[in-house]
């Protein structure tokens, strides 16, 4: 069928007017033109594309989960009109991009409901972050996740998403929502809306602090020191992100920055203006995901 | 590339309207095609970057029950204003079987609500031979038995100048069998497996019950049983089988048979006995195939033959191989046992079915002798099948086409090096196993 569609389009360019002079009458043209138009078919336009496995894009549009790595394109800084739109990106080691599951709390399709337990099967490197990542196996099912520090092959996590009377003393790797868990307790890899993902708190080595816990939300210390106020059902993970030497590494030389894919800067001297230097300016306010009706009254 | 393309693909009808060709204006100085508004319908895709465009959302289309859109379709052209036509997919009116589609699964006549797990050749389940010892009820146990290993220690048993054939045989497969530099291992594994074969078979004039055997190829194997309320099912090619027309004998007397059910399986929680099996929804109930037909004259499966695959996708590490191993011998007993005894669930069976099964990857064996007792593979407790398993039997050392070379010392020559002849003895033990 696509050779099909493929071979009508070619032949609706091919059966197309020949190259005419000037000097022929119009009337001609008439007459050819409606010769051709009769015989030729319509048709609709086809794309003439390469394929689109290593596309970043393809990643976005992928459906179903899976642990396999995907390949990956660079993209260079480059956007969709094929300007540089980031400065200092390009070249490095090829990728691959293992999609972690950023929702921790996400159910096997026949068992919603019920806390339940992975085993790490194995932590290892991801060259997409800076974190590592760990592959989990319970159930029917694998996935891979941001590990926490102390993880390694061999251990049982626990998700819960039942928030108790009493607060759970904690191991670490496990996920429970935020009102199960007692104050002061370091977590990573938090949710500002249930359900949707974990989006702060990714990095190696980083950890929030749970500060305290206001009826129905908790507010939660990010590594900026900014805090947050959550609803208490978010799901989190106990305990700081892996790899959490990764700041103090040393790059040594240029060509490990390249190898990172960060390309040098320009060298040539700026005047910097009112933003360049140290700022001491007081923390900003707290930042509420949560809409409470009482507050929002204004 | 269909599925991406369609997803891209716009319907814009090209336009030929003769109309257009009375503009003479339009005639540019070459008379290229493009003067007489042909549109061609080329797009090139930006697909050759990494980010493509944004995609922009088509405008929702509202349907109204009972109200009738008015449609360009009876003027047979495109009119601005009026709504596309929408027609019922043509479908051709016979069937023609180059251009047959699928229906989806939920509609095919095989459909079933309870989905089935398959266990094909391509599959590498996480938790190796315990998982495969659960799945198939099985005690697994170190090791072969003695009075296996101590049949090719007799001297009537032995090939003459047996060290020195096998030594050539792992010669001519690692060294000789190639015009390039060193043969593959696909290659070499398969030779090797071949040639040891050949020297077991030239014991047939002593041995005459060698000759009521034959080897078997790609041949498809099916078996279905019930597991807890799970259905499982084994399916695919294997690879070599050594068939012949007696059964092997039992290896393990009546009284430790009915000692397995004491022992417990091994559980693997929180991981689920059923992962990485392959789950399909359209399958044939009670599929139990041997892979020949009821006439073949050699039905008993004696021993099965595993190479490893050069395939990159299913890559199976050693533990994932033995599993492998013990479910396709598993496949040949209960598929044997569906036929002799039916496909009703039997505690114990007067007569346990023996099968046999080497791996090999051209310089390590894994030998696996499987004991079938029982079908009634529901429940965890009771009877349950044996398996014994040697694993990780090198046949040498080293075989080098160039030495290893460190800091200007020999580590490791050219050549065969770390020869032992013990292996070839149980493989022999296993080939012989029925006939001697």
């Amino acid at each position: 069928m696509a050779l099909s569609c493929l071979t009508r389009a070619l032949r609706s360019l091919t059966l197309s007017q020949p190259a005419l002079l000037s000097s022929q009458t119009p009337v001609v043209q008439l007459k050819l033109g409606t010769l051709v138009a009769s015989t030729v078919s319509q048709c609709r336009g086809f794309l003439t594309t390469a394929s689109l496995k290593h596309n970043r894009a393809y990643l976005k549009q992928l459906d179903k989960y899976t642990i396999r790595p995907i390949g990956i394109k660079k993209s260079g800084g480059r956007d969709h009109t094929g300007k540089i739109r980031t400065r200092g990106i390009g070249g490095g080691h090829k990728q691959k991009h293992r999609w972690v599951d950023f929702q921790r709390l996400r159910y096997e399709p026949n068992k919603e409901g019920q806390p339940f337990e992975e085993k790490v099967v194995e932590v290892r490197y991801d060259p997409c972050r800076s974190a590592d990542i760990a592959l989990l196996a319970g159930g029917n099912r694998k996935r891979w996740i941001v590990a926490t520090e102390k993880m390694q092959a061999g251990d049982i996590i626990k998700t819960s998403g039942v928030i108790g009377r009493m607060a759970v003393s904690a191991n670490e790797g496990d996920a429970y929502p935020l009102g199960a868990l007692p104050v002061g307790t370091l977590v990573n890899n938090l949710e500002i809306q249930p359900g949707r993902g974990s989006k702060y708190i990714r990095a190696a080595g980083t950890s929030g602090v749970l500060l305290r816990k206001v009826n129905g939300t908790a507010i939660v210390q990010l590594p900026s020191k900014q805090q947050v106020q959550v609803l208490e059902t978010c799901i989190v993970t106990v305990g700081r992100v892996s790899n959490i030497d990764h700041n103090k590494r040393i790059i040594g030389k240029a060509g490990r920055n390249r190898w990172l894919g960060i390309r040098p800067s320009s060298g040539l001297w700026k005047r910097k203006g009112g933003w360049a230097g140290r700022k001491i300016k007081p923390l900003p306010p707290m930042k509420s995901y949560v809409n409470l009706p009482s507050i929002s009254a204004n | 590339m269909l599925p991406e393309a369609t997803r891209y693909l716009k319907a814009t009808v090209s336009l030929f309207s003769p109309n257009v060709f009375l503009n003479a204006s339009k005639l540019s100085a070459h008379g290229a095609p493009s003067s007489l508004q042909t549109r061609r319908n080329l797009r090139v895709s930006h697909c050759f970057a990494a980010r493509v465009p944004p995609q922009k959302k088509p405008r929702e289309k509202v349907e109204i029950p009972g109200l009738e859109m008015v449609t360009y379709g009876d003027r047979m052209h495109y009119v601005p204003g009026l709504a596309k036509p929408v027609y019922p997919p043509w479908e051709m009116s016979f069937k023609d079987p180059r251009y047959y589609r699928s229906p989806p699964a939920q509609e095919m006549a095989l459909y079933k609500d309870k989905p089935c797990y398959v266990f094909n050749q391509r599959t590498s389940i996480l938790e190796g031979v315990r998982q495969a010892a659960w799945l198939t009820k099985t005690h697994v146990r170190p090791g072969l038995l003695p009075h296996l290993v101590s049949l090719a220690a007799k001297p009537e048993n032995q090939l003459p100048d047996q060290d020195e054939h096998v030594q050539n045989a792992i010669k001519h497969s690692r060294f000789w069998d190639t015009t390039e530099p060193r043969p593959r291992k696909e290659k070499y594994s398969n030779t090797l497996l071949l040639n040891l074969l050949h020297l077991c078979a030239t014991l047939q004039p002593t041995h005459p019950a060698v000759g009521r055997r034959i080897l078997a190829e790609n041949y498809s194997l099916a078996a279905t049983w019930k597991r807890g309320e799970d259905l499982f099912q084994i399916r695919g090619r294997n690879g070599l089988l050594h068939c012949s027309m007696d059964p092997l004998p039992r290896i393990c007397g009546e009284q430790e048979v009915l000692e397995t059910s004491d022992q417990v399986l091994e559980s693997f929680y929180p991981v689920s006995p059923t992962i990485d099996l392959q789950q399909v929804s359209v399958y044939k109930e009670e599929m139990n195939c041997t892979g020949f037909r009821g006439e073949y004259p050699y039905p008993h499966a004696h021993t099965l033959y595993f190479l490893e695959t050069s395939d990159p996708n299913c890559q199976l590490r050693p533990e994932q191989f033995r599993a492998k191993m013990i479910m396709f011998t598993f496949g040949n007993a209960l598929a044997r046992a569906h036929k002799l005894y039916g496909t009703q669930p039997q505690s114990l069976l007067e007569r346990p079915i023996t099968v046999q099964a080497v791996g090999t990857n051209g310089r390590i064996f894994q030998f696996l002798v499987f004991q079938l007792n029982t079908t009634d593979l529901s429940g965890d407790d009771g009877i349950k099948n044996q398996a014994w398993l040697d694993e990780d039997v090198e046949l040498y050392d080293f075989a080098k086409v160039r030495p290893f070379i460190k800091r200007k010392e020999v580590k490791v020559p050219a050549g065969l090096a770390g020869y032992k002849p013990e292996t070839f003895s149980k493989f022999l033990a296993l080939y012989l196993h029925g006939a001697a």
